[in-house]
């Protein structure tokens, strides 16, 4: 019937669009995985799991997979609280006024990148912000760079700078939509604003919450940005996520391979991750009684 | 106590927003000494502000001229979102509309499919469209780099645009047409001219990720075609001084600030309203 | 033309929603389709106006193949209970848009619309947005676009649903003098409501199921109500049943209720039957032995009407009584019921005889 053709014509061009976009890399990167090879190289040699059967021993790899759900859920956790808890000052009172809207979504329009480089400037050692202010006050600088716990304190900073507006502004939103009959319901029950909020507002948020947080982890996952500007994964890896790892080894090294066999693990359980936190979600979400 | 709590929230968040860009601004104006002898933070004060940074990333002073790399990401940015934004929501419409399937794949396998693109990291991919742009003669050009951020910027519009697209009545569109139009004029007719939220949204955020772009840009563009994230990270890497490099990420930051202000009217004004659901 | 269907079936998910249903609709008249709320009537009019792909049948408008054409070409024109207008468009805009999209230009369209607005009382309204409107304006939009083009098959699904009472009221009384203005067109309207079934009908179709089970002028079918079904879905408190017995020339219902057969079920034979009432003609008080006494469950005020539901021996009991009362639940009340007006169907569910008019 025709309107198979619309059907057809609304989905396909997008979709074909980035299948074609896509397609090649993926099969590349999945035939490259197994083969041993570098860029000088004219044909694809095959080297079967070699590839494969090195990563399962590469520690390194698995430990900045570890790595990484520090950087993703803490993050990502503290992003949303933070978020969540400037998109409820900024939906009534005081803060909703134009200024602080506004302000506090700057972050989300700058270049992360850029910002990184100006992070490091602020975490500089001798000449920086962070410890020029700290002396001010009479405390001892820190050695930001050069001891793992900081330099670990320092991406989490930029990161929460950086995304905290993403989960603010989608959350505002959300805030913005919801329908007003139970707000006014509950205060004419004089429910406290506390119970209020667990009891309607939360719930009420919670498809927005789960969406902003997936979409929020899987870029947070590939943290590499502020880590390649701000501490080169550094001191030592303390800082080296997954992203920085295979961009080391593959584009550094040139271990091209190699780094594809890592990227389609990393793509592998990433996918996993996130179908087993979809499923927990939608279970969490699931309206309670009824 | 609750208020104290709420106001200190206020203060905090507000300082540590402004923290970092402050920084940058103060220092993109600063003259060698009030860097390189220890933080110092008010211009007048404790230094006599200059423009030597912004002399040398303007062309001014021959050092290096950001403008170039602000078209570049302009044009790039603009095209990229522009196609992901055009395929995207009719995507998304179809995706809210009608139910596809393949084999026992359906319409959230294939939503998982578009946001999935958004999962592999930018290393990975890198080499082979490094390659497939060689293959192409796309490498270091506008095109290329507008195809390749096209591949990511059209799974953020189409994760926005179908749960926008289902909260609008379904009976609109099928009023429509009921009264003469086919699908697609429906879409055009009755659909878009309600979306614009939606679509300021989707392509806000198109606009931002595609902008803020780093790797690809880094990997697949030379000279040509330098982006300002590239042209940044280009500076950090030779031994540019901090006062220029701080004027040089304030230059690349201020053109999306103002999107800011564009995002905030819309929220304001309710347009926001299920513009994310 | 005629509007013809012939063994239309929808099946979805594995469940039945429509099942052959063959019908002949002809131009000028008003078909109601009566049925509770997933009987299938909002099924049946997405039919045929292509929203619903049906499985199986075939639908005719004169001899064209409705069913292959798309709906975009079927020129049906439908009225949804919500008032669903185009939100971007001033009013007179909503009116023209389907005359427009047929072809006509622009000054005509316009034209059209406005004589059309003035038709429906909206002509002050006409450059505001439908959400500037109060409910039963916007939905006299959406009748005003439906009506605009005159096309040869009207829908409306329940388009006072979501309206007041009053408004109602008004609202049925002006679709009498619309909808009899399109002569030439068959124009169908789904409603669960018996008052505008009779009010407005031509044609009165009792959807149960996903089928039609009765039709026929509205007064017939209100009258002579097939099966239990239908005399429930025309009633409106729906039609009380209780068990019972002819036997020995006389009607037992329950232990205590009996009363000598009226003139109308006097031919029927022995046996357990089904007893309906109306609601409007269950009498409240009385001490013979066709009455009973029985504790009010339920009291509601409908518009000027007071319905009283009684529990009794026999059974649940509808009263509809003029008027505003005050019962309160728990209260003891007699209720008789008038031989004369009692509907009997066998055990099946089958009218077996009714009091007529």
């Amino acid at each position: 019937m025709t309107n198979k053709f619309y059907k057809r014509l609304f989905l396909l061009p997008g979709l074909l669009l980035l299948i074609a976009i896509i397609i090649f890399p993926l099969l590349f990167t999945i035939r490259v995985s197994m083969a041993n090879w570098n860029v000088s190289q004219s044909g694809l040699d095959w080297a079967g799991g070699a590839n494969w059967a090195r990563m399962f021993h590469d520690g390194p790899f698995w430990s900045s997979l570890l790595r990484l759900f520090y950087f993703s859920f803490v993050t990502t956790t503290l992003q949303y609280v933070l978020g969540f808890a400037a998109a409820l000052f900024a939906w009534k009172g005081i803060a909703s006024r134009r200024f602080f809207r506004v302000l506090w979504l700057i972050p989300l329009m700058t270049t992360p990148s850029v910002m990184a480089i100006v992070w490091r400037s602020i975490f500089r050692e001798d000449i920086g912000a962070a410890n020029g202010l700290l002396t001010k006050i009479g405390v001892d600088p820190i050695a930001w760079s050069t001891s793992i716990f900081p330099a670990t304190v320092t991406i989490t900073v930029a990161e929460v700078w950086q995304w905290t507006p993403f989960m603010f502004l989608i959350l505002l939103a959300g805030l913005l939509s919801l329908p007003k009959e139970q707000f006014l319901s509950a205060e004419i029950d004089g429910a406290s604003t506390w119970r209020t909020f667990w009891s309607i507002t939360f719930p009420l948020m919670a498809p927005i919450s789960i969406g902003a947080i997936i979409i929020r982890l899987i870029e947070a996952s590939k943290i590499f940005d502020s880590i390649f500007n701000l501490t080169s994964a550094g001191p030592g890896s303390a800082t080296e996520t997954p992203a920085y790892y295979l961009y080391t080894r593959g584009l550094r090294e040139f271990q091209i391979s190699y780094g594809a066999t890592m990227g389609l693990m990393y793509l592998i359980l990433a996918i996993l991750t996130l179908t087993i936190l979809g499923q927990i979600f939608a279970r969490l979400s699931k309206p309670r009684g009824i | 106590m609750k208020k104290i709590f709420k106001f200190l929230f206020i203060f905090l968040w507000s300082a540590f927003v402004l923290a970092p860009i402050s920084w940058a601004l103060v220092t993109s104006f600063k003259p060698p000494a009030a860097v390189n002898n220890g933080a110092t933070f008010i211009p007048w004060l404790q230094f006599k502000p200059t423009l030597d940074g912004w002399k040398d990333i303007t062309g001014v002073s021959g050092y290096a001229n950001l403008f170039p790399p602000l078209f570049n990401s302009a044009i790039v940015t603009f095209f990229a979102t522009l196609i992901s934004l055009t395929f995207g929501c009719m995507a998304a419409y179809g995706l809210s509309r009608f139910s596809y399937g393949w084999k026992h794949y359906k319409n959230p396998d294939i939503i998982f499919f578009f946001i999935s693109q958004r999962i592999m990291p930018p290393a990975v991919l890198a080499v082979p469209f490094f390659i497939l742009l060689k293959s192409l003669n796309l490498l270091d050009t506008k095109q290329g780099l507008v195809l390749v951020l096209t591949s990511g910027l059209m799974p953020i519009v189409v994760w926005l645009l179908v749960d926008f697209f289902n909260q609008l009545p379904k009976e609109i569109d099928e009023m429509a047409m009921l009264e003469g139009c086919n699908p697609f004029e429906a879409f055009v007719r009755t659909i878009l001219p309600l979306s614009k939220p939606g679509l300021t949204v989707a392509g806000m955020f198109s606009v931002i990720f595609g902008w803020n772009d780093l790797f690809f840009a880094l990997v697949l563009t030379f000279t040509n075609v330098q982006t300002l994230p590239v042209a940044v990270v280009a500076l950090n890497g030779t031994v540019t001084p901090f006062w220029t490099l701080s004027a040089s990420a304030i230059f690349s930051i201020l053109p999306l600030i103002g999107l800011a202000f564009v995002v905030e009217r819309f929220l304001s004004k309710g347009g926001f309203a299920g513009a994310v659901r | 033309m005629n509007l013809n269907l012939r063994d239309v079936s929808v099946e979805g998910d594995g469940e039945v929603i429509l099942s052959n249903i063959s019908y002949d609709f002809e131009p000028g008249k008003i078909y109601i389709l009566i049925g509770r709320t997933t009987s299938g009537k909002t099924s049946l009019m997405r039919t045929i106006s292509g929203l619903i792909e049906p499985t199986d049948g075939e639908i005719y408008l004169g001899d064209v193949r409705l069913d292959e054409v798309p709906i975009w070409k079927r020129g049906i024109a439908m009225v949804y209970q919500q008032f669903i207008n185009y939100p971007h468009r001033t009013v007179l805009g909503n009116v023209e848009f389907p005359l427009l999209r047929a072809g006509v230009s622009k000054a005509d369209a316009k034209a059209q619309a406005l004589a059309m607005l003035e038709k429906v009382g909206l002509t002050e309204f006409k450059d505001r947005k439908p959400s500037q409107l109060s409910g039963g304006q916007q939905q006299r939009v959406a009748i005003a676009r439906a009506l605009v083009r005159n096309t040869q098959v009207i829908l409306l699904d329940e388009p006072l649903m979501n309206l007041d009472y009053k408004l109602r009221e008004q609202l049925r009384e002006e679709f009498r003098v619309l909808f009899k203005g399109t002569r030439d067109s068959v124009t169908i309207y789904a409603t669960t409501e018996p008052t505008e079934a009779l009010f407005l009908g031509d044609e009165l179709l009792v959807m149960h199921e996903g089928r039609i089970i009765q039709h026929g002028k509205p007064n017939e079918v209100f009258e002579y109500p097939s099966t239990i079904d239908v005399a429930q879905i025309v009633n409106d408190p729906p039609m009380s049943i209780v068990d019972g017995e002819i036997k020995d020339g006389s009607v037992s219902i329950g232990k205590s209720l009996n009363f000598a057969l009226p003139s109308h079920i006097k031919s029927q034979s022995a046996g357990k039957y089904k007893f309906g009432i109306r609601a409007s003609e269950v009498i409240l008080g009385g001490t013979g032995s066709n009455s009973e006494q029985g504790e009010v469950s339920l009291s509601e005020v409908s518009g000027s009407e007071t319905l009283l539901y009684v529990k009794l021996n026999i059974g649940e009991v509808v009263l509809q009584l003029e008027g505003i009362h005050d019962y309160h639940i728990g209260q003891k009340v007699t209720i008789s019921l008038d031989p004369k007006r009692v509907f009997l169907f066998n055990m099946d569910g089958s009218l077996c005889a009714a009091p007529g008019n």
